[in-house]
């Protein structure tokens, strides 16, 4: 029974250590341009966003759907818009398809997310507001500046 | 009455082969609920005009059997009855088997099963389905401490007060079944009190039968004979019990037909409804309700083969019965304009709405059902529930 | 060593990210409402539906709900989701017939929220009946209550869903009077918009509560009614000359 014991302490502190550092400290670069790959933070500090972001989604969706506040600053599309990259022919990447931002963390988690069985995995509006084209555009200019001044 | 509990003994290679058929088909139940959840529900033949179909028949009546089941035990235990003290472990123990399996069949079939902790940590306590989903999981903790309180001498003084609380709760929980329907004011087939102790009475005689069948089964298995006075009584309970079925079905559509506007749903059952009329009058009134009735009424020497006979045709009368309520029910397009005929629409509104089930749904369905008897099955055979004289 | 122009020209860029993009992928035609502010009763969100003006084997209403939410069908009638469909009723008295859209009706006392199990039908305090899809484990049991079948379930795995309209598998869906839209600050509907351009003008949303708005004017020349008044539901959604 002692030995029992021993062995799921020592089992617990190890698979405990493991979870600890569940990030390796750097920054990952999914293919593609995405808006985020110019930007030095996030709508939050990076540290933070990282341990919590669930939580402000978690709050915010209610907010959203219950109350109606549609503040950008914890918004999923926001999210969206900001990480999902896009490819050379200006096409924007599924964020939860392979290598993309969310899932580079998520895979090695082993947490899976249920988000883009609902939410748009891509910023995606009704024809007639028409942003998306001239959006794509943009981004791509905006960051071919920014690598070509690195 | 002497006699102490034991375990099933029977033949192995009957144990194992019923075991791993059932078990087959459990597995078969898994898998169609697994690629019904993975492809989405259009695989099915449930749609948008018939939201609940064959898993909610099969759920229905298993989750009514469970409560009637009890009635075995509770006529011991809350009534007094000493002739079925023997037997009301055993009458809890299918309870709980027959609960797993008609909420295993519900969960299964929900849009999103991957969110069963949000149905149930949050509720919505004005909604009757949220209060069944409190009431089933207590009914469980009830007869687990209801089974413990009748095999444990040292808490056996508190069997009496813990199966008046699961007669009481279980009289609640079959009134919030029949609610789920009762309480709905859009269908014309619902929305009626009636159906409360309708669902209480169709337990109660659903119940018996089954009680009845499984123990003939169990005592083919372990070559004991039932002892007479048993058979005697069921008999009369099952008597007694069509005949109340008999009344509240009668009550329920003479009051439908006083009530004009509901007139056209009771054609539409009792007339033209195609399906759904075959299956109440051959199903629900003749095999289920009138057909058993003469046959046990002329069984006057309470032979063993009639009763075996008329609780089959019982239960396969009970499910039409659930069929009609729920697949009935549905099939009758809604009166969004009284006094108007829809003649177009896109959805549906117009005309009788079909249902043809999928494999996948009979799988669920049948899957369940075998998880009900694979659970009596392993629970009887490797605990003591079987009684014998000493 | 970095020079001058080379730190203005950078900086200029990351204001240019921080500030231009934004406002160019947001919805910028809605930018009115606060979006910070929680909604209140004070708005009373209602449509009329004028059936002399609506024009049978006309879609427009239904196309444009399609499009706003991103509702895409699969060839399949019977499973696909319909948030508003057009009806065509022939009067039993008087043989006239009518043709008008059918969606949720946004009723006061909604059967649907009263049986959802987990509250996820809920009406919100400005009237919109609406499904909190976070919460909805799909039982289907609000489409059961539903006396005009208002809602849908979603029968298949959705892709390309839009972004103002987070919809998938496994939940239950219905008109939300384009809710999104009308939080960014739209005073119109996709189907009233669509029914405009079309040139009928048969649809009109707006505020109840405001005595002034189009919708209050519109009510008072037409004698609504509510579709089923003998439930007493009190829907937001009225009828005339039907």
């Amino acid at each position: 029974m002692k030995h029992l014991k021993i062995s799921f302490l020592i089992f617990i502190l190890v698979v405990g250590i493991q979870g600890v550092k569940a990030h390796d400290g750097n920054p990952h670069v999914s293919p593609g341009k995405s808006k985020a790959d110019s930007q030095e933070a996030c709508v939050e500090p990076t540290e933070l966003m990282r341990k919590e972001h669930y939580m402000f989604l978690l709050h915010q969706r209610d907010e959203t759907v219950i109350d109606g506040v549609r503040t950008k600053q914890h918004s999923l599309a926001n999210c969206v818009d900001c990480h999902v990259s896009y490819d050379d022919q200006g096409k924007a990447v599924p964020i939860n398809s392979e290598g993309q931002f969310c899932q580079e963390c998520h895979v090695k988690t082993a947490t899976n997310i249920t988000c883009f069985s609902c939410h748009a995995a891509e910023p995606r509006y009704p024809k007639h507001m028409n942003t998306t084209s001239s959006t794509v555009i943009e981004i791509n200019e905006l960051a071919n500046n920014i690598k070509d001044d690195r | 009455m002497n006699y102490t509990l034991e375990k099933l003994k029977t033949c192995r290679y009957l144990y194992w082969g019923t075991f791993l058929f059932l078990g087959f088909l459990v597995l078969i139940g898994l898998a169609s609920s697994a690629y019904m959840e993975h492809e989405g529900h259009y695989v099915t033949g449930m749609n948008n005009q018939i939201v609940w179909g064959l898993p909610h028949i099969f759920a229905v009546t298993l989750i009514v059997i469970a409560s009637g089941v009890l009635n075995i035990a509770s006529m011991s235990s809350a009534f007094n009855k000493k002739l079925y003290k023997p037997l009301a472990p055993l009458s809890a123990l299918f309870a709980i088997a027959f609960l797993i399996a008609g909420l295993m069949i519900l969960v299964l079939d929900l849009g999103r099963p991957d969110r069963l902790i949000v149905a149930m940590t949050t509720y919505n306590f004005k909604s009757i389905f949220a209060w069944n989903i409190f009431l089933y999981s207590g009914f469980f903790v009830i007869l687990s401490i209801y089974i413990w309180t009748m095999l444990d001498f040292n808490v056996s003084r508190f069997s009496s007060t813990v199966g008046k609380l699961a007669f009481g709760w279980r009289i609640i929980l079959t009134t919030g079944t029949g609610s789920i329907f009762g309480f709905l004011v859009a269908r014309e087939a619902y929305s009626t009190a009636v159906l409360a102790p309708l669902f209480i009475i169709m337990s109660l005689l659903y119940g018996t039968a089954v009680f009845y069948i499984l123990l003939r089964i169990i005592s083919k298995m372990q070559n004991i004979t039932i002892p007479t006075e048993i058979t005697v009584n069921i008999r009369k309970l099952i008597i007694i019990f069509l005949l109340a079925n008999i009344y509240f079905l009668i009550l329920y559509h003479i009051t439908n037909l006083y009530i004009s506007k509901q007139i056209a749903i009771e054609k539409f059952i009792l007339l033209d409804g195609g399906g759904y009329t075959t299956m109440f009058w051959l199903g629900q009134v003749g095999l289920g309700l009138l057909i058993p009735l003469f046959y046990e009424l002329s069984n006057k020497e309470n032979r063993n083969f009639p009763l075996t006979l008329t609780s089959i045709m019982i239960i396969v009368g009970g499910f039409f019965a659930v069929a009609v309520i729920i697949i009935g029910g549905q099939a009758f397009p809604l009166n969004i304009f009284p006094d108007h005929t829809i003649i177009e629409s896109t959805f549906f509104d117009n005309g009788i709405h079909g249902y043809t089930p999928s494999i996948y749904e009979y799988g669920l369905g049948i899957g369940g059902t075998s998880l009900a008897l694979i659970i009596i099955l392993v629970l009887i055979t490797n605990l003591k529930f079987i009684p014998s004289k000493k | 060593m970095i020079d001058r122009r080379k730190f203005l020209v950078k900086s200029a860029t990351a204001l240019a990210i921080t500030f231009v993009v934004p406002s160019l992928i947001s919805n910028k035609a809605y930018a009115k409402k606060p979006l910070a502010e929680k909604v209140t009763n004070k708005q009373s969100w209602g449509i009329h539906i004028d059936t002399s003006k609506c024009v049978d084997g006309c879609t427009a209403c239904v196309d444009a709900c399609n499009e706003e939410n991103g509702l895409t069908g699969f060839g399949r009638p019977a499973t696909d989701s319909q948030w508003i469909r057009k009806v065509k009723v022939k009067s039993n008295t008087t043989e006239k017939i009518t043709t008008m859209p059918l969606m949720c009706q946004h009723c006061e006392n909604p059967p649907c929220c009263d049986v959802c199990p987990t509250g996820a039908s809920f009406k919100r305090v400005d009237g919109i009946v609406m499904v909190n899809q976070h919460t909805c484990i799909g039982c289907r049991y609000c489409m059961m209550a539903c006396p005009f079948k208002a809602r849908s379930f979603v029968h298949e795995t959705l892709t390309q869903q839009n972004t103002n309209a987070p919809r998938g598998k496994g939940c239950v869906e219905s008109c939300n009077l384009c809710v999104n839209r009308i939080d960014h600050g739209s005073e119109t509907t996709a189907c009233e918009d669509a029914c405009n351009n079309a040139g009928h003008s048969a649809i009109t949303f707006g505020d109840l509560n405001d005595l002034k708005s189009k919708i209050s004017s519109v009510m008072k020349s037409n004698n609504p009614r509510r579709l089923r008044n003998d439930l007493s539901l009190n829907q937001k959604v009225f009828y005339s000359n039907i």
